[in-house]
Order: structure tokens, then C-alpha cells, then sequence
């Protein structure tokens, strides 16, 4: 070969990757079966066996600004195929928590997040800051009589806390985390000839993300798995669901600040049904989850601390929210109000966090797809 | 030979190069040598072959001279359609029991053929690999040695099994024969037991299921000159001249999932086999696809380097993964990304050989003697033990030359084991 190519192995990235799920990446011997019996793997310069060299090598910069690495949904048919136990989907997962991580403003956030003798304290700075929030506005105690949350935690604090978080914390430290995001998937992109086109055209871009939308709504690419084929219903279930809560959240804000109508609502409300529901299946959705990763499944995929992190986030996310319902319709004042006190702290933690967690990968993973779509690597359906 | 009878005795068990060189080393320096092998001929794997690697000569020849080397010996006492039954004793004296199995035919036998000419059942033909059928009176191969026939046990009680007896002029036939049990006192046992190719039928995503993806052992019999099609290699489909085929290094060895070990040899045979196709079809393309060559040594490096010189065979870094049989042409589409350049690779190909790999035959039945087993089922002799010491591919994959060297050694070891008793 002509070119020569100086190697400079980032060791203490190999570490990381090693201690975020992909231990096994060392025993990759280049076989390349992962590329060929990947199901969503494009013709041209598949994945993933050109990113476990790069793992092995501690290649950072050829994975972490590496559009494939989000192409992978962690189907594992690769890992059940591999001949060597070295499982590329897993290690392809801690890629790209290694992504989510790099890309993270503030940096220190990213880190902490990923860290897991940080869990306690990122549930302890909602806790700090609502009890000096109630403390301070007079509200920290027990409200007596018939059980509205408002009465103990007031909406206007909620939303005090909420809107600032959706409107500025997100748009901002995720906005500037995906711009360097898509700059550097870009610039690799580019640099390792998987992009058809090398100029930033933004109309064209958003017209991918159009095209992609389908693709995400449809679940289409993991429906292309077979050995994880379990992993598709819940994860049909937990983001239906998802969209279901957001919804019903941006109603009731609606109904409370526009038409005047403050909760709590009656059962048949439509918006209601529909938060009931969504709670049901994010509720089911998430303990699949939680069942497929510690059922003892020989393609199950790896679960590090960053997968952790969220399904336990989402499932004391709903669990806060179902009895806070519960034991409001059940009159169990006692119980009640801290519940919803510990369900406003998981919201808080979803929402805070996000740019950082593993639920990130809604947006970069949506992006990604969209890039690819645009840079040519892949079709619109 | 004239070295003087030894005192003491050695078991060879299996009669296939491992075991043929085992006993002839043992028996030319004088010590007596039982061999048994269980197929009504010996040579073992090495009588399917066309060529050796690397010098490309018929295993028929060396062979030849193994078994003229044991017809000169009286020290050598061979049975085949044999088993050991069981064993009991310590190094220096094991009292075996040997089951001989009835071959129907006796020493009267003069391979005129007359009895495969009058029967009319066909049974599959194993030597060939099930590749075409034979007669159920047959001879095993056309350098089988014994150079006897055999009637095969699916006929016995049959009609058919009675027209043979009554076309044997030679009065060779006997279908009274009975298994015979044998009773042996020897001071060493050597376990030369061999293997067999790896069930390409548990590999799912390599096609086996499509006529025109072979074996690597099958394609020694399409090529060898006394196989189903006398030497030449054509698509099993429709029986056609081939100008594409590929080789599918690796399959099912080096696999987690299927053989966890490298098999040695299977990279070599590929080269070898590369060189049928060359010389039959000078204009074919040949495309093997491997993980990584390995061509040990100075010779089969050597070997190796002349194949990559060949402008129609094509080398390509990648394992086949996935493989599609286009349903009117049956043409073979095999798939590989090529790791060197990253770009995935589709051959389609008039048939696909895929290169299977070694297993121990006791891997699934285990000896009747006091041994160990390496997970893989390959055997490990207790040396400091002593007495009985297992050689060839029954202890690790080998080719032939290594198969000789390690049986030499063995031999050795057998005979301390009786020098010491």
C-alpha cells in the first residue's frame, strides 16, 4: 500500500469502550461475518467490522464522529454469528455512548452522567433543589383535605422548574452538542469516502430528516433484526409511549394556561385515556426491557451502567407516576404526595440529563439516519 | 527387514496414515503389531484424497508402499471391519477383546466383479461421500487394500445377497459369516482413531443446503481419478463443465460456534484443490476467501506464493457469511466483505467448496480405554502414564507429514512403554 498511516492508539479510550459494555472487542480477528450477516448494513463500506479494528487500534476519531455507529439499532445478529464471542453490536452500543458523551456541553455533564458512582448525586440535585424550592415559597409540608398535587407542589413552581428546562436547558446544551455532533459525522464521513456528497446544503438536509421520520415512526430497521427480534415490541412500546406522555403533557398545559382548566382530570377525558395508556405501555414496555437484558439469553445484549442508568430512570419514572395516580384516587395522603414528589424528580432527571444519557439517542441516532439519507449512504424509503 | 522379534506386542488402532506408519516403525524394529481398523479397507482419509500436498502426487503411491511394507511383515497382523470392544490390564498388559465384523467375502475373492454386475440394490457410496451409490456387493475403492469385495449388511437376507453367491465362481462368497470376537494380550496400545469431516449441515448461513456448495473432502472426490466422476470436478446440479467456483476458507473451524480450533490443514487443501480446477480448466476463475492463509513452514509457504502468482485465482480477505443459489441457473452467490478494502464482495459462481474443518472421531464416541479428552474431544495422552498413547488427528489436526512424525513418535513411546515392563 501506498499510503502510510501513522497508528495512534488511544489507550485510555479502549478502556472506556472495554468499561461501557464492549469488553469482549479484543477478540475481534477480522473475520468480517459481522459485516456480511448484518441485516441493515449498506453495501458499501459496511459496518462493523471496520469500527472493531478502530476499537481494537483505539482509533477515537474514526468511532466516536462515526455516522455507522448509529446506523446499528444492536440487533446482535453480528454477535450471534461472530466467531469469536466478540460481539460487534455490543460494542458498537458502547461506541456510541462514548459519542454521546464526547459530544456533551457542558463536557463535565456528559461525564458525570456516565459515571456510576454519580448516580446518587444526579437524583439528589432535583431533591436539593425542590425542597429548597418548597421550603423557600412556604410549601414543604403535607397539604390536608382532598388530594390535588397542586395544593402541595404548586403548578406555577412545576412549570417554573419545567419550562425553563425544555425551552432553554435542552434546546441549548443539546443543540450544541449535535452541531459538533453532525460536523464531525460529516467531516468522517467525508474523509472515508461514505458520503456521496461533500457539500453542507441545509434544505437538503432537512429534507432527509423528512424521510427518516417514517423509517423512526416504523421501527422499520429493527424489524430487520433477527437475533434480538425481541427487543422491537418493547422499544415500539416504550417510544409510542413516549410520544403519548409528551403529548398529553403539552394538552394539559394547553388546557391549564390557554382554556383556564386546572387538573386534576376526569377518567374519560381523551387526553386522560391516552396518559393512562401511555403509562400502561411504557410500563410494560420497560420491565420487557428490563426482562430481555437479565434473562440469560445468549444474544442478549450486554447492559453497562449507561443502559442501567435509563431503564431505571424510565422505570421509576412511571412507577412515581402510575401511583401517584393510584394513591391519589385511593386517598392515601401520606403516600400520595411523596410519590409525586419522587415523580417530579425522575421528570426532572429525564429531561435535565437527556443531551447526556443513553436516552439521547433518539436525536442523534434520528440524525444520523438523516445524514446518511443525505450523504447518499443509505435510501429514502 | 531382518531385525529379530522383540518381546512385547502393540495395538494400533485405525488404519490410516497415522496408524499404517505407527505400526510399520513399531513392527520394522521387531516388535509384533496388531492393527485394526473398522472400514474393510485401510489408508483411511488419505485413500479419498487426489493429491498430497504440497508435491501433488496421488496418496495411492505412498500408500502402495505402506502396504507392501506390511504384507513383507509377519509381525504384522491386521484385521479391518474391526472394533476393540474392551480393554482391561495396565501398561505392559492389556487384555483386549476385538470385535471382527463379517465382510462375507473371503480370501477367495478375486475382484472380478461378477457379483456387482447380478445385484440390483444401490447403498449410498460413503467412501465417495454419499456423492453417488455403489452395489450392495462392492469393492470399497478401485486401491482398496485388502484388495477384497465386500457385502454390505443392508443386503444380507435378501434376494439380491443370494444372486451374488450364485455369480462368484470363485466360491468367495459366504454369507453365513458371523461377528467374531478376538481376544489380544499386548503391552501398549496406540489409539489411531482419526477424524472426520465437520457436519456442514450445522453451519446455517453457508448454503449447504444448495447442490452445487460441496465439501472440501467431496471436491477430493470429484477431482480424484477413482471418484464418481473419474477425476472430473463438475457441478454437481447438472453435471457441468464449471469456469467459476469458490472456496469458503474457515467453515465452521476457527468458530466459537462450530469448531473453536483452527483445523490446520484446510488452507493447504484449498491451495491444493485450486491446482484440480487450474488443470482441468485453464481459463477458470477461482476465488478463495479466507480470514487469514496459513500455509506453515517453508514448502507450503513456498506452495502458498505460487498460488498468488496464478492471475486466475483470486485471494480475497474476508469471510464468507452468507450465501444465495439463484433458483433457475443454480448458480452459487457467495458474500464477503473484503476486510482489506472495506467494500463487500458478491461472487457468483457455477459451485462453492466449502473448506470444513476436523473433527476427532472422538469427539461424539469415546474409546474403551482409560484416556483423556481435550474439550474438543481430541485425545491427551498421559505420557508419564505410559501405555497407551493416541497419534494423528486423534490428538490434534494434522497433515499427512506431521501425522508420520507424530506416529513415529508414538511408536517410540510404545515401544519404552514394553522395554520398561
Amino acid at each position: 500500500m501506498a499510503d502510510s498511516y501513522l497508528v495512534e492508539p488511544d489507550v485510555k479510550f479502549v478502556k472506556q469502550l472495554k468499561a461501557m459494555g464492549g469488553d469482549t472487542l479484543k477478540k475481534c480477528y477480522q473475520c468480517a461475518t459481522c459485516s456480511v450477516v448484518c441485516p441493515i448494513s449498506p453495501e458499501e463500506r459496511p459496518f462493523p467490522r471496520k469500527e472493531m479494528i478502530a476499537a481494537q487500534w483505539g482509533l477515537k476519531d474514526k468511532l466516536v464522529g462515526n455516522m455507522d455507529v448509529w446506523l446499528c439499532h444492536q440487533c446482535n445478529d453480528c454477535s450471534t454469528y461472530c466467531p469469536r464471542g466478540a460481539r460487534p453490536g455490543d460494542v458498537l452500543n458502547a461506541v456510541r455512548g462514548m459519542s454521546i458523551t464526547e459530544y456533551a456541553w457542558p463536557s463535565w455533564l456528559g461525564r458525570i452522567v456516565q459515571d456510576w458512582r454519580f448516580f446518587w448525586l444526579l437524583l439528589a440535585i432535583p431533591v436539593a433543589f425542590f425542597l429548597v424550592l418548597l421550603g423557600a415559597t412556604g410549601y414543604l409540608k403535607i397539604p390536608d383535605g382532598e388530594i390535588e398535587f397542586a395544593k402541595f407542589f404548586p403548578t406555577l413552581l412545576v412549570d417554573i422548574v419545567f419550562v425553563p428546562l425544555a425551552t432553554l436547558w435542552l434546546p441549548v446544551t443539546f443543540g450544541i452538542g449535535l452541531s459538533r455532533f453532525i460536523s464531525a459525522i460529516h467531516k468522517n464521513a467525508v474523509a472515508e469516502g461514505k458520503a456521496k456528497r461533500k457539500d453542507v446544503n441545509v434544505p437538503d438536509f432537512l429534507k432527509s430528516l423528512v424521510c427518516t421520520v417514517p423509517t423512526v415512526l416504523g421501527h422499520s430497521k429493527f424489524s430487520q433484526c433477527t437475533a434480538n427480534k425481541d427487543r422491537y415490541v418493547p422499544h415500539l412500546l416504550v417510544f409510542y409511549s413516549f410520544i403519548g406522555l409528551f403529548v398529553v403533557t403539552n394538552a394539559f398545559f394547553v388546557a391549564l394556561y390557554i382554556l383556564q382548566v386546572p387538573g386534576p382530570y376526569a377518567q374519560w377525558n381523551p387526553f386522560k385515556i391516552l396518559a393512562n395508556v401511555s403509562a400502561i405501555a411504557l410500563l410494560v414496555g420497560v420491565i420487557m426491557m428490563i426482562r430481555n437484558r437479565i434473562g440469560n439469553k445468549d444474544n442478549a445484549s450486554k447492559t453497562s451502567y449507561f443502559d442501567w442508568y435509563l431503564l431505571l430512570l424510565v422505570l421509576g419514572l412511571v412507577l412515581t407516576g402510575g401511583l401517584s395516580e393510584l394513591t391519589r384516587l385511593a386517598h392515601l395522603t401520606t403516600v400520595a404526595y411523596p410519590i409525586y414528589f419522587a415523580h417530579l424528580v425522575f421528570v426532572f432527571c429525564l429531561f435535565a440529563y437527556l443531551p447526556y444519557s443513553k436516552l439521547a439517542h433518539l436525536v442523534y441516532r434520528t440524525v444520523a439516519m438523516a445524514y446518511s439519507r443525505y450523504a447518499g449512504r443509505e435510501p429514502c424509503e | 527387514m531382518t531385525e529379530e522379534q522383540k518381546k512385547g506386542s502393540i495395538l494400533v488402532v485405525g488404519g490410516g496414515i497415522s496408524g499404517l506408519t505407527a505400526t510399520l516403525e513399531a513392527a520394522e524394529v521387531g516388535y509384533e503389531v496388531f492393527l485394526v481398523e473398522k472400514n474393510p479397507y485401510l489408508g483411511g482419509r488419505v485413500a479419498q484424497l487426489k493429491y498430497y500436498f504440497p508435491k501433488l502426487c496421488p496418496p495411492t503411491c505412498g500408500l502402495e508402499i505402506n502396504f507392501r511394507r506390511i504384507k513383507d511383515n509377519p509381525r504384522i497382523t491386521f484385521h479391518t471391519l474391526a472394533e476393540v470392544e474392551s480393554i482391561s490390564g495396565s501398561p505392559g498388559n492389556y487384555d483386549v477383546t476385538v470385535k471382527l465384523n463379517p465382510r462375507y467375502v473371503n480370501e477367495k475373492c478375486t475382484c472380478c466383479g461378477d457379483c456387482t454386475e447380478v445385484c440390483e440394490t444401490d447403498i449410498p457410496n460413503e467412501f465417495n461421500f454419499d456423492i453417488n451409490t455403489t452395489k450392495g456387493a462392492y469393492l470399497p475403492h478401485e486401491m482398496a487394500f485388502p484388495m477384497r469385495y465386500v457385502v454390505s449388511p443392508r443386503i444380507i437376507g435378501t434376494d439380491d445377497a443370494k444372486k451374488c453367491v450364485e455369480a462368484c465362481k470363485y466360491d468367495a462368497i459366504d454369507l453365513e459369516m458371523q461377528p467374531q470376537t478376538i481376544n489380544l494380550n499386548v503391552g501398549a496400545i496406540i489409539w489411531a482413531t482419526g477424524w472426520k469431516p465437520y457436519d456442514a449441515a450445522k453451519i446455517d448461513n453457508l448454503g449447504v443446503q444448495y447442490p452445487n456448495v460441496i465439501t472440501n473432502m467431496m471436491m477430493e472426490r470429484y477431482a480424484a481419478i477413482n471418484g464418481p466422476t473419474q477425476g472430473k470436478v463438475l457441478r454437481p446440479s447438472d453435471g457441468q463443465e464449471i469456469s467459476r467456483i469458490a472456496f469458503v476458507q474457515c467453515a465452521g473451524s476457527r468458530d466459537e460456534n462450530h469448531l473453536p480450533y483452527c483445523s490446520y490443514i484446510c488452507c493447504m487443501a484449498s491451495l491444493k484443490q485450486a491446482t484440480y480446477v487450474r488443470e482441468q480448466y485453464p481459463e477458470a476463475k477461482i476465488y478463495i476467501f479466507y480470514i487469514d492463509v496459513r500455509a506453515p513452514g517453508q514448502r507450503y509457504e513456498k506452495f502458498y506464493k505460487n498460488i498468488k502468482e496464478d492471475e486466475n485465482i483470486f485471494l480475497i480477505k474476508g469471510k464468507v457469511a452468507e450465501v444465495q443459489e439463484d433458483p433457475s441457473s443454480k448458480d452459487i452467490t457467495v458474500v464477503a466483505e473484503n476486510a482489506v478494502t472495506g467494500e463487500k464482495v458478491q461472487e457468483t459462481v457455477e459451485m462453492a467448496v466449502l473448506a470444513t474443518g476436523m473433527v476427532p472421531n472422538t469427539a461424539d464416541t469415546k474409546l474403551p480405554g482409560d484416556l483423556k479428552y481435550d474439550p474438543d474431544g481430541f485425545v491427551v495422552s498421559d505420557l508419564a502414564q505410559g501405555g497407551m498413547f493416541a497419534t494423528g488427528c486423534a490428538v490434534k489436526p494434522l497433515d499427512v507429514i506431521s501425522s508420520n512424525q507424530h506416529a513415529t513418535g508414538m511408536a517410540l513411546k510404545a515401544i519404552q512403554t514394553l522395554v520398561s515392563s
